[in-house]
This record gives structure tokens, sequence and C-alpha cells, in this order.
């Protein structure tokens, strides 16, 4: 099922006219005039820790369907050390997939293709927060190999030092971190400020706040 | 120009109107731009149904909004009525249906006595089918009416781009216009307790033996 012979059923290319975009409409008098504005990717104060093309796909309907073809990214904040993945499509350079990468979450295989493998995710793509079952697909296994890796192991350096020891307990504790963290994570900061995690959210409001100004104006202001 | 239910934006905005016989993928390539999937099932288009669809540019964020109007006769609704103020528009025929294209004088006319002087986009899709009707050398209506002309695929994505970044840089009278990479704003934190992360282990599960749609398909442009 996942091992077709690549046959080259798209053609496009060798179909299409030479003067593929020679202009041949009317003239038109423009009814606008935009100004050249600056632009931000929003990716400035990230580093891309991993970079592959891919086409994704979200579960909706009790199906998958096509969510977008072009280039995903890891994207590790250079302060917070928070990693996001953020993917867009080719050509219209849109978002189809941001969202961060935490200790809970898992990727795992397809079971009927080897290049894919999916997650679940709070995605904010669109500016708002969605729950999205994603498959992606690579146009390789390595690729998808490369990809699983490095996801589960960015969502392992994101896990509180004791959550790391044991994993299976880790679920049980999630219940009363919100009590218990707060000592032990204000330490953890102090000596790996990578380590920050979502859970201690409740207390480091404020302080966050300034360190993240910037995220939080551009989440706040959608 | 927006329905009167609709949000206005606070940037520049343009009515699209997208005509053409039915079948030939007008809803299809719309709903590949809004949400990415590619439907394979075809639904006639009821009167008209209208689009939101915002492009970022290096001029800013743009919006066209789609009237993709029904292609099948019986279903054409107010028809020509759709047509009132539209700033630009596309015309689409499918390269796999000869009578298509052969319709396509006729949806021009339609268009153009009711809108004069706008920027029209002549789109045959479907260019990814092996055995088409219409060849591109056989497309010549776009000579003689000044149109600019695309082949397309909204199954490949094939020159799926073309046709907004045309009728934008001719809307702008700015030929140097592209599309730049949208901000990708910083998610927010959210928490997820056990009972949803459970939950989403158990969908997750299900959904990894539920086929993809097109996993034939090995390329990525």
């Amino acid at each position: 099922m996942a091992s077709k012979e690549p046959d080259h059923e798209h053609r496009e290319d060798e179909e299409a006219p030479a003067a593929d975009d020679e202009d041949t409409g009317a003239q038109v008098a423009p009814i606008v005039k935009l100004e050249e504005v600056s632009v931000s990717t929003g990716e400035e104060n990230e580093d891309p820790i991993l970079d592959l093309k891919a086409k994704l796909y979200r579960f909706t309907e009790n199906q998958w369907k096509e969510r977008g073809v072009g280039t995903v990214k890891l994207l590790k904040h250079k302060e917070t050390g928070k990693v996001r993945l953020v993917m867009r499509q080719s050509k219209t350079l849109k978002i189809c997939a941001n969202h961060l990468v935490l200790s809970n979450m898992t990727v795992q295989e397809h079971a009927g293709n080897d290049k894919s493998c999916l997650w679940h995710a709070a995605d904010f793509a669109d500016g708002e927060l969605k729950d999205e079952l994603f498959c992606i697909r690579f146009a390789s296994v390595e690729n998808c190999k490369t990809f699983m890796e490095m996801f589960q192991e960015v969502a392992e350096s994101q896990k509180p030092k004791e959550e790391n020891k044991d994993a299976s307990a880790a679920a049980g504790l999630l219940e009363k971190l919100s009590v218990e963290e707060k000592k032990t994570d204000d330490k953890a900061e102090e000596e790996k400020p990578v380590a920050a995690k979502e859970e201690k959210e409740t207390k480091d409001d404020t302080e966050k706040a300034d360190a993240e100004k910037k995220d939080g104006e551009a989440a706040s202001s959608t | 120009m927006a329905l009167p239910n609709q949000q206005t934006v606070d940037y520049p905005s343009f009515k699209l109107v997208i005509v053409g016989d039915g079948g030939t993928g007008k809803t299809t390539f719309v709903k590949r731009h809004l949400t990415g999937e590619f439907e394979k099932k075809y639904e006639p288009t009821i009167g008209v149904e209208v689009h939101p669809l915002d492009f970022f540019t290096n001029c800013g964020k743009i919006r066209f909004y789609c009237w993709d109007t029904a292609g099948q006769e019986k279903f054409g609704g107010l028809r020509d009525g759709y047509y009132i103020h539209g700033q630009c528009a596309i015309i689409m025929f499918d390269v796999t249906a000869r009578l298509t294209y052969k319709n396509v004088p006729t949806w021009h006319r339609d268009l153009c006595r009711v809108c004069e002087n706008i920027p029209i986009v002549l789109c045959g899709n479907k260019v990814d089918v092996k055995n088409r009707q219409v060849k591109a050398k056989q497309v010549t209506f776009h000579r003689k009416k000044n149109l600019q002309y695309y082949e397309i695929s909204a199954k490949s994505n094939y020159n799926f781009e073309k046709p907004f970044l045309y009728l934008a840089r001719k809307l702008a009278g700015d030929p140097n216009l592209h599309f730049v990479e949208s901000p990708a704003l910083a998610p927010p934190e959210v928490h997820i307790d056990l009972a949803a992360q459970q939950q989403h282990e158990a969908e997750l599960q299900a959904a990894a033996s539920q086929p993809l749609p097109d996993d034939d398909d090995d390329a990525f442009e």
C-alpha cells in the first residue's frame, strides 16, 4: 500500500505552455494604491532546528483531509527555549500549522504509510486555538524518522527534570503539579531556563509576561 | 464587496466573481485555498457561495471575497445578479471536457455586460489529468479578448496561486507585488488535563489506521 511506484502523474510542467507568465490581459486601471510595508515572519526570535518538505493532513469528519503542502519547521525560541512547529503552504506562504511542542505530546507512525506520522495538538494556525489531529507525510521514510525523533526529543526536553526520571509516574503527578511544582520549578528555572514549562504558568504569569511580552501581544491581538 | 452579514476588514478587499460551467472545479479550487483539502466529491453549487480569502503580500494583507457561483444552469439563482460590483473575475473551464471551453465566450460575454473593464483570468483546470481534450495550444480565447490565462490543477496545486497573484497585481497596479510569509503568531500556552490527553491518545489510535487520501502521490512541489 505504501510502496507504490513513483509513477509520474504530475506532468503539468511538460504540458504547460512555455510562456506561462506572459501577460495577455487587458490594461485595466488599478483600483487601490498599496504601499510597500515592512513584513515580519514572526519567527525572528527563533532558530530552526528542523526544516523539511512535507504534506500535512488533519482529521476531520472521520477522515484525513489535506491541509497543505510546504515546509514544516521546528523553531526553538532563542530566549525561552520553547519549541514550536510551524508549517507554511508553498507558493502562498500561508500558515497551515502553528503550535508548541509540549512535554505531554507523542508522535506515532501511521499504520498504513511508513513515510507518515501523526500527533495531536492545540493548533493556532488560524489565530485561534483549535484541537487538531495532524498527520504529516514526507518524501522519504528517512525524513519521517528524522522528524519523529526530533519531535520526541523536543517533547522530552520540555519536561521538568523530576518528570524525566519516571515518565509513567509523570502522568499521575500531573493533577498535583499545580500545587507542588511551584516550589520545584522555581528552582529549576534558575538553573535551566530551557526547562521553563507551561504548568508553572499560574505562578509565573507576571514574570513571564515581561519575558514574553512580544509573544503575548501577538497572541492577544487576534 | 462584502455581504451584509460578513464582517468588514480594515485592509483592502475585492469582490472576485468565479464563473464557468458546472463541474469545472470552481468550488474545489476555492476550498483548496480555504482549508487545503481537495474535495473529490461533486456537489453542484446552488446559487452562490461567498468565501473570504486572505493573502499576505509585500504591500500588506489583502482579501478576496470569492463569489463562487453555480455553473449548472438549473441552479443558477440570480445568475448575473451576482456579478454586480464585481472587481475582478475568474472564468474556469475543464481541460478534460471540451464543451466547458466552448462555453467560455458565453460566460465572458455575460460577465462583461455587468462588469466593465475588470481584470479577468481564464483558468484551464485539471491539467493533472493525462487525457486532455483541450490542449494548451488550442486555448486561444484569452488572446482575442485580452484575458490572462493559466493552466491550473486544484488537485496538484499546479499554478494554484497564480490567478490570485495576477489579480492582486492588476488591482493594485503593481507588477512587483508578491506573496510573503504571513506572521506566525506565538501560540498561547495551553493546559491539557489528563482526561483530555487520554481522549486525544484514543483518537490518535483510531486515526492511525485511517488511510491518507492520496498516498500514491509522491510529488511535493
